[in-house]
C-alpha cells in the first residue's frame, strides 16, 4: 500500500471512530443522563392510572326494601391527543349528547401547556357531559367504533337514587356531588357506605388502546357496606299517609310522628313535615331539610307528667291510690290552675284528669334535686346518641337556676324543652317496665357479600323507674284513653291503648305564653299489656276550631288511625276481652 | 498429491453443515416461538380486555335494572299507581276482617274436652 492510500485509510478510520464516538456519547447522554426525563415523558404519554370505582353501599329497610341505591352513569371525556377527525366527532357528539356544536368543537380543540414538552399540546382530559345514562353511553360507544372515530371515552360513575322520593327523607338523607353523605344515615354511616376506589396502572398504544400485558401495579376496589335500618317501610307508609291527612285537616306549621319498639328502642317509623324529595335537591328550603324529631325542641306539656308520676311512685313517696288535694282548681301559692276544679284526686287520677296542681304537688314532695335527677334519668337534657345527625340535647335547667315556681311548672312540661325523640323514648321506658333504651335507627351493616360487619344490638341506657311504678303509670295511661280520660279519641277498636296527651302554649316574641299558638301531642302505646310499638304524634300550631286545640282532639285521633292500621299491618290479635260494645263506642267517639 | 487425498480434501462437511443447520433451525424455531408467544400474549390480553369490558357492561346493566326494579316496586311508586288507578285494588276495611285467634290451649291433664276437638287417629 502506498503512502497516499494509507493516509486515506487512516483518515477514514479516524472519521468513522469520531462519528461512532459522537454517537456513543449521545447514546449515553440519552440513556443515562437524560433517562429520567425521557422515561417520564414516555410514561406521561403511554402510562395511565386507571381508577377502579367502588360502589357505594345500599340502604335497606328492615325487610330489605331499597331506600337508597346506585345507578351507573357515565361521564363523556375527550382526549385531544387521540382525536382523528375533530369536525366529524363534534358533529356526531353534538347530536348524540344534545349539546351545541360550537361548544363541543371548542372543547375538542382545547390545549394545555405540557411541562415535559415545554409547549401547548391538545388537552387529554376534557369533560364533555356528565351523568349520561348507561344505555345511551353503550350506544354511543358502539356508534363511535362503527364510524372509526377516536379520542372519546366514557368514565364510569354512579348517581344516588332514592326510590321512595319524599318518604323517609329526613332519615335516609342524601349525598353531595362527590357522593359524600351530607345528611341523615347517608352522613352518619358514611364510613361504612363509602367504598374505597382501587386503581390500575396501564400502558396504552398510540391509539389509546390498553396494552394488557403491560399492566402494572393494581389494587382492587372495595365496595361500600350495605346498611339495614330498623325502619319498617310498611309502618312508615302508614305514618306518612296519616300525617298527610292530618296536615290537610289541621294545616300545622310543622308535624312529627315517631313509632318506636319499646323493648329494643328500634325506631320503626319517623316522619316530619315539611319534607322534601330526595331525588330533587334544587331549591329545597333549609327549613324543609331539618329532621324536627331530633333538632327541634318543644315544651312537652302534659306528656311530661309521666316522668313526675313515675318518679314519685319509684321513690315510694306515694302509691297510685294516695289522695292528693288539688286545691279545687287553683293553687294560689304558685298561681297554678287546672282545667277543671278537683278537690282530692288519687295519683292515678292525676294522670287521668291531667291535673297540673296534683302533679306539681308530687314534684314538691319529691324535692328539687330528686325531681331534677329523675328528669335527667329519663333522658331529658342530653342527646340520645341515635345514629342520625343534628340531634340537640334540649333544655333542662339545673335546680340552682330555677325560679320559685319552677318546681310547679316543670312537672307539667313547662320550663323544659325536649325533642320529640326524647319524649317518645321516655314513653318507651314506661311501656317496657322502666328501662330507658337507646333509640336505634341502624340495625346492621353487611358487606357486599351479605356477611354481617357490625350489628347494633339493643342498648339499655339505665333503669329509670321501678316495675311497680311503671305498672301503675301504665294502668293510669290506659284510663287516659278510657271513657273518663282526656284521650278518648286515641282508642283503637279491639285493643287496649295507653297514652298521654300534651297541649302546651307557645312562647310569644315577648317571652310570654300566648293563647293562640299551641303545640299539641299524644304519646301512647298499644297493646297496653304487651306494647308492640310506642307512638308520638306532635303538631306545631295546628289550625283547629277555637277551643279545640288540644292534644286529645287533634293528635289523639291521628294516633288512633295510625294504631288501627299498624295493628293490622303487624298482625296484632285483637283482645278477646274487649267487648264489641266498647269497639262501637270507640268508633262513635271518633266520629264526634 | 494422490487422488485419494484430493478426494478427501474436497469433501463436503455434511456433519458440520447439519449441526449448524440444526442450530439455525433451533434459533429460528426459538425466535418464531418467541414471536408466537408474544403474539398470543397480546391476543389473550385483547381478549381479556374485551371480556372485562363485557363483564363491566353486564354489571352496569344489572345495576341499572336493579335500580329500575327498586324504583318501580318502591312503596312510593305503588302508592302513586294505586292513587292514579293503575293498580285497581280495593282497600280492606277492618269490619270485614275476621281475625283467627291462636289454637285452643293444650288441655290440662285429666280435663274433659268435647270429642269434636279430638284429633283423628290415622
Amino acid at each position: 500500500m502506498n503512502r497516499t492510500a494509507r493516509t486515506r485509510a487512516l483518515i477514514t478510520c479516524l472519521l468513522l471512530s469520531g462519528c461512532y464516538t459522537a454517537f456513543s456519547f449521545r447514546l449515553v447522554h440519552l440513556q443515562v443522563t437524560q433517562h429520567g426525563e425521557y422515561a417520564a415523558r414516555a410514561a406521561d404519554i403511554h402510562v395511565k392510572r386507571q381508577t377502579i370505582y367502588a360502589r357505594r353501599g345500599v340502604i335497606y329497610d328492615i325487610h330489605g326494601e331499597s331506600l337508597a341505591q346506585n345507578e351507573p352513569v357515565r361521564t363523556v371525556v375527550a382526549d385531544g391527543t387521540l382525536i382523528n377527525d375533530r369536525e366529524e366527532l363534534a358533529d356526531f357528539l353534538a347530536h348524540a349528547l344534545k349539546l351545541p356544536r360550537a361548544e363541543v368543537l371548542e372543547k375538542l380543540g382545547r390545549e394545555k401547556f405540557s411541562q415535559s414538552r415545554q409547549k401547548n399540546i391538545p388537552d387529554q382530559y376534557v369533560i364533555l357531559k356528565k351523568q349520561v345514562p348507561e344505555m345511551l353511553a353503550t350506544e354511543l360507544k358502539d356508534a363511535l367504533a362503527a364510524r372509526k372515530l377516536r379520542g372519546v371515552y366514557f368514565e364510569q360513575e354512579s348517581t344516588r337514587v332514592y326510590p321512595n322520593g319524599q318518604m323517609l327523607c329526613h332519615v335516609v338523607g342524601f349525598v353531595n356531588g362527590e357522593s359524600v353523605g351530607v345528611d341523615g344515615v347517608e352522613r352518619t354511616m358514611e364510613r361504612f357506605l363509602r367504598g374505597h376506589d382501587g386503581f390500575r396502572y396501564t400502558e396504552r398504544d398510540r391509539t389509546g388502546k390498553e396494552i394488557v400485558p403491560y399492566r402494572a401495579q393494581e389494587k382492587e376496589a372495595r365496595n361500600g357496606c350495605n346498611v339495614r335500618l330498623t325502619i319498617d317501610i310498611g309502618l312508615q307508609n302508614i305514618v306518612e299517609q296519616e300525617l298527610d291527612a292530618a296536615i290537610k285537616q289541621f294545616r300545622p306549621k310543622s308535624a312529627t310522628v315517631i313509632l318506636m319498639r319499646p323493648q329494643t328502642g328500634e325506631i320503626l317509623a319517623l316522619a316530619n313535615r315539611p319534607n322534601f324529595n330526595l331525588n330533587v335537591q334544587e331549591n329545597v328550603p333549609l327549613d324543609h331539610r331539618r329532621n324536627r324529631a331530633l333538632s327541634d325542641m318543644v315544651e312537652p306539656g302534659s306528656t311530661f307528667k309521666i316522668v313526675t308520676t313515675a318518679a314519685a311512685l319509684t321513690e315510694r313517696i306515694v302509691k297510685s291510690g294516695t289522695l292528693i288535694h288539688c286545691e279545687n282548681g287553683f293553687m294560689a301559692s304558685a298561681k297554678l290552675r287546672d282545667h277543671h276544679p278537683y278537690a282530692d284526686l288519687s295519683v292515678n287520677d292525676i294522670l287521668v284528669k291531667s291535673s297540673n296542681i296534683g302533679v306539681a304537688k308530687l314534684a314538691i314532695q319529691l324535692g328539687d334535686q330528686k325531681f331534677y335527677e329523675y328528669v335527667r334519668r329519663f333522658g331529658f337534657g342530653e342527646r340520645s346518641a341515635v345514629n342520625l345527625p343534628g340531634e340537640i340535647s334540649g333544655i333542662v335547667h339545673p335546680p340552682h337556676r330555677w325560679s320559685k315556681i319552677s318546681i310547679t311548672r316543670m312537672p307539667m312540661g313547662h320550663e323544659v324543652a325536649a325533642t320529640p325523640l326524647q319524649i317518645v323514648t321516655a314513653m318507651c321506658a314506661i311501656a317496657n317496665g322502666g328501662r330507658l333504651m337507646m333509640p336505634q335507627i341502624v340495625s346492621e351493616i353487611t358487606d357486599d357479600q351479605g356477611r354481617i360487619v357490625t350489628s347494633f344490638p339493643p342498648q339499655e341506657v339505665r333503669r329509670v323507674a321501678s316495675k311497680e311504678a311503671t305498672d301503675a303509670v301504665n294502668e293510669a295511661l290506659q284510663q287516659v284513653v278510657g271513657p273518663k280520660g282526656t284521650a278518648q279519641l286515641a282508642r283503637v277498636a279491639g285493643f287496649t291503648v295507653a297514652g298521654k296527651t300534651g297541649t302546651s302554649q307557645k312562647l310569644g316574641a315577648d317571652g310570654r305564653y300566648g293563647h293562640d299558638k299551641y303545640v299539641v301531642s299524644f304519646a301512647g302505646y298499644m297493646p297496653a299489656e304487651n306494647p308492640a310499638f310506642v307512638g308520638l304524634v306532635l303538631l306545631d300550631e295546628p289550625q283547629a276550631k277555637p277551643g279545640q286545640t288540644y292534644g286529645g282532639l287533634v293528635a289523639a285521633p291521628v294516633f288512633s288511625r295510625i294504631g288501627e292500621k299498624a295493628a293490622r299491618y303487624l298482625g296484632l290479635v285483637p283482645s278477646p276481652e274487649e267487648p264489641a260494645g266498647s269497639v262501637m263506642a270507640g268508633q262513635n267517639v271518633r266520629s264526634r | 498429491m494422490s487422488s485419494n487425498r484430493r478426494r478427501h480434501a474436497n469433501a463436503i462437511p455434511i456433519a458440520s453443515f447439519a449441526s449448524w443447520g440444526i442450530v439455525a433451525l433451533c434459533a429460528l424455531g426459538g425466535g418464531l416461538g418467541y414471536v408466537w408467544c408474544k403474539n398470543q400474549l397480546y391476543t389473550t390480553g385483547t381478549e381479556i380486555r374485551a371480556l372485562e369490558r363485557e363483564l363491566s357492561g353486564l354489571r352496569n346493566k344489572n345495576e341499572v335494572t336493579l335500580s329500575k326494579i327498586a324504583q318501580l316496586s318502591s312503596t312510593a311508586t305503588l302508592n302513586e299507581r294505586f292513587a292514579t288507578g293503575f293498580i285497581d285494588l280495593v282497600p280492606i276495611t277492618n269490619d270485614v276482617i275476621a281475625v283467627v285467634d291462636d289454637a285452643a290451649p293444650k288441655a290440662a291433664v285429666g280435663e274433659l274436652r268435647p270429642a269434636s276437638n279430638e284429633r283423628e287417629e290415622k
